[in-house]
């Protein structure tokens, strides 16, 4: 296992952190960071120690932004289809769920090889979201001349409203409409995917990182289990909505042999003194790195961007290009009137970013997941699993669970505060 | 000097006929909607749309405007395009519960903010109607 390296001797390693603190200070005046912030905690760990970790800034001075947005969920999972417009070929990359940015490399890599198979010289792709956009540059990676047309790019997406961590099958198909296919195609996506996010680890700004992310509890913590209800009669197949959460797809046990495992910390360990606490390493997503990084391959390789609204699929015969990459997102409900689509609202509110405190806390059905564009706090009811949001096409934010959660997280934060004090 | 403002002129000369108002046009330009229909469409804005766009349609980094680059998504296309769009998504929260006058009237009101003249008949409240009129793009103010 790669990752228990960081669980590795490190006795010496604290101190070689604390002297590289100095230059990477004066990096990070200059607005680029090349090595580890200070509270980089992955090279701190030691078993049976606690963790130094700097408190989060857990309250309202804090709050900078707060996002809605809907996930795309298509029952089927993601459209990966390809069809004829007049005399063009589309082939189909819509409809992730909450998987977007975590099956963005995987499932491009399907849609472009679709459309190479036509021998192109150019593609067009429809749409400017994080899967639309990964489209294009996996298209010229594989020589291709690209062109976008979309009414925004990256950054006034649906896709720049998310969360941003590695959740590759959240919210990604109802098991039903997806079919006993689904989940191999799903781990190919998700594998490829993983595989291609470690080559950003490590780049100037960080792209792409991994965190510690503790769940803390003050009960036993057990895996919520979600066996079918008898008692609700009706499913996604009678109503056209998922009804309960076992009609959801959960597919990540099918990668853990890579991807990191929660362990359980024992209190000489849990840097939070709560009875019980876990801490698995996670990965995320820095948006503004990432689309920076993205679009400036796009653009160096010659992309060209052009702003447009399509009304009607039929539009997309008037397009010059022959081949089209379809990555629109929920927006290809409408455009493309596909009525398997199903919004699931999801919203998260953003503290200013704190990066020395670079970890992830977990407590009950809130989070607060640290990243260089802020801190991401989010509060969702845990009676309601996947089902929170289903049929939901709201998308203005509401402030009230994020109100709660700063007031019910505060005080998680108390021991470290306390400690650091002593210290 | 004197050549750059000549070649300008020329240009504004060239641009100008085809963003003012064509007589007799399928075109928005023509004055499609009266304004007694708008107003009663800026109030139907104010109640079902303006929670999202904003009070005087200027939209967020999230939520597009109304005015201005809403022009260059919808212009040169039939105006039904935009009345059957927003009978089928908008408002997003409530999809397709827009009636068909509250839609005209809302498309009178977009058009008037957008600087469209109004007319003497009301905008029908007809897709097959609104296909035969293109909406038009008017220089701003």
């Amino acid at each position: 296992m790669a990752f228990t390296s960081t669980r590795g001797p490190s006795s010496g390693r604290r101190t070689v952190l604390k002297g590289a603190l100095g230059s990477v200070g004066a990096l990070a005046l200059s607005g680029r960071t090349f090595a580890a912030e200070p509270g980089a905690a992955p090279g701190m760990i030691q078993p049976g120690v606690k963790p130094h970790l700097t408190p989060m800034r857990v309250s309202l001075d804090q709050l900078i932004d707060m996002k809605c947005c809907i996930r795309p969920l298509r029952a089927a999972g993601p459209n990966l289809g390809t069809q004829m417009v007049g005399d063009r070929l589309v082939v189909h990359n819509y409809g992730h769920g909450g998987s977007g940015w975590s099956l963005s490399w995987g499932s491009a890599e399907v849609a472009v090889g679709k459309a190479l198979s036509v021998l192109p010289e150019s593609v067009a792709v429809v749409g400017c979201g994080i899967v639309g956009l990964t489209s294009a540059v996996v298209a010229q990676r594989a020589g291709l001349k690209v062109t976008i047309y979309a009414r925004e790019l990256l950054q006034r997406t649906r896709s720049f409203r998310a969360s941003g961590s590695f959740t590759p099958s959240s919210r990604i198909a109802l098991n039903g409409p997806a079919g006993p296919q689904f989940p191999e195609q799903w781990e190919q996506m998700a594998r490829f995917s993983w595989k291609m996010f470690r080559t950003f680890l490590g780049l100037p700004g960080k792209p792409v990182e991994f965190s510690d992310s503790y769940g803390v509890s003050y009960t036993p913590m057990e895996r919520r289990q979600w066996p079918a209800d008898p008692a609700i009669g009706g499913s996604w197949e009678t109503t056209g909505l998922p009804q309960q959460n076992s009609e959801f797809a959960h597919l990540d046990s099918r990668i853990r042999d890579i991807v990191p495992q929660s362990v359980n910390l024992s209190p000489e360990e849990n840097p939070f003194d709560t009875p019980f606490a876990t801490r698995s390493s996670h990965m995320h997503f820095n948006f503004p790195a990432y689309g920076h990084m993205l679009l400036t391959e796009f653009f160096e390789r010659g992309g060209r961007f052009v702003m447009r609204n399509f009304h009607s699929p039929a539009e997309f015969a008037d397009l010059p290009e022959k081949v089209i990459i379809h990555s629109t997102g929920y927006a290809a409900k409408d455009l493309w009137r596909d009525d398997t689509m199903i919004p699931v609202r999801g919203q998260t509110a953003w503290l200013v970013p704190q990066p020395e405190a670079n970890y992830t806390l977990r407590f009950k059905n809130m989070s607060l997941l640290s990243k260089a564009d802020g801190i991401v706090l989010m509060n969702n009811n845990p009676d309601l699993g996947d089902m929170l949001g289903v049929g939901d096409t709201n998308e203005i934010p509401n402030r009230a669970p994020f109100e709660e959660a700063l007031a019910a997280l505060a005080p998680i934060f108390a021991p470290l505060a306390n400690r650091n004090a002593r210290s | 000097m004197k050549r750059i403002v000549l070649i300008l002129a020329t240009c504004i000369a060239a641009i100008a006929p085809a963003i003012a108002a064509s007589p007799k046009s399928a075109g928005t330009s023509a004055g499609v909607y009266t304004q007694a229909q708008a107003s009663e469409g800026s109030r139907v804005y104010a109640v079902r749309c303006a929670m999202c766009h904003g009070g005087t349609l200027s939209g967020t980094v999230e939520t597009p405007g109304l005015t201005g680059k809403f022009m260059a998504n919808w212009a040169g296309r039939p105006v039904a395009d935009l009345y059957d769009y927003l009978a089928r998504a908008m408002p997003q929260p409530a999809p397709g519960s827009l009636s068909p006058q509250d839609n005209a009237r809302l498309v009178a009101f977009l058009l008037e903010a957008n600087g469209a003249p109004a007319g003497k008949a009301p905008l029908p409240a007809d897709s097959a109607a609104l296909r035969r009129i293109i909406l038009q793009p008017v220089r701003p103010r």
